[in-house]
């Protein structure tokens, strides 16, 4: 368990992944599995100009530093870094770049695969996708919600 | 003479399309002690009618957490309504 030693942000410019990468690289270390989600350049057919991303940033934050807690906690893995951009982004540029560091390469493949499927699920983050006639919001996935007050107290 | 209610201060924020179709994306909303996170959307949906048809289609936070939508409001939360995330 290293979370304290985490890498959790939201920027609005490039996102390094050669430093988001490098910090989560240590001598007891044997494997780093990343996620480098960037952006494509068409969306259903339609050729995308470029996007721009929204989040609400203090509950992002927390929902990012719940993922990394939970992802400790479920597998063999040593540091994680998390990092999400925010702001108009071209084609090609980095969204979101995730990296985890392990002993064994299994546990930080399981945990980046997990980490990128719950920050798409669960993080309030929303992509607008602009064309060159017009502009979309990504349909998204809509959070679980918790069960209704009354039973959970 | 109408009798004095208790009330509760709370932020509220929307995001994405529902800020985009509203025009407001925070304000400070002034409501009678008690009120849900449903009756909150009530009064938001009967000041922006538009809102309706996306009522199945969010979801809706208090305080940086998730919450059920018979949750009661308390002054000074944060309160968010949110759309299907989209991040990654």
């Amino acid at each position: 368990m290293d979370s304290e030693q985490d890498k959790i942000a939201l920027v609005r410019n490039a996102i390094d992944v050669e430093t988001a990468t490098r910090h989560v690289r240590a001598g007891q270390d044997g494997a780093i599995v990343t996620f480098d989600g960037f952006v494509r350049n068409e969306s259903q057919g339609r050729a995308t100009s470029y996007l721009e991303y929204e989040a609400y940033e203090t509950m992002a934050i927390a929902k990012m530093k719940e993922i990394a807690e939970r992802i400790h906690e479920r597998f063999a893995i040593h540091r994680v870094a998390m990092v999400h951009r925010l702001g108009r982004l071209e084609i090609g540029e980095t969204s979101v770049f995730i990296a985890v560091s392990a002993p064994h390469r299994g546990a930080a493949f399981d945990a980046c695969r997990f980490a990128i499927d719950t920050l798409k699920k669960t993080v309030p983050i929303w992509k607008k996708e602009f064309f060159a006639d017009g502009a979309v919001w990504a349909d998204g996935e809509l959070p679980p919600t918790p069960p209704s007050a009354k039973t959970a107290s | 003479m109408e009798q004095a209610t208790a009330t509760v201060r709370v932020k509220v924020l929307f995001f994405g399309r529902l800020r985009e179709l509203i025009g407001v994306s925070e304000e400070v909303s002034e409501l009678p002690e008690g009120t849900t996170l449903s009756g909150l959307f009530e009064r938001y949906a009967k000041r922006f009618p538009k809102l309706t048809e996306f009522r199945g289609s969010m979801v809706v936070s208090r305080n940086h957490e998730f919450a059920a939508w018979d949750t009661h409001i308390v002054a000074g939360d944060e309160i968010a309504f949110l759309p299907p995330v989209s991040g990654g």
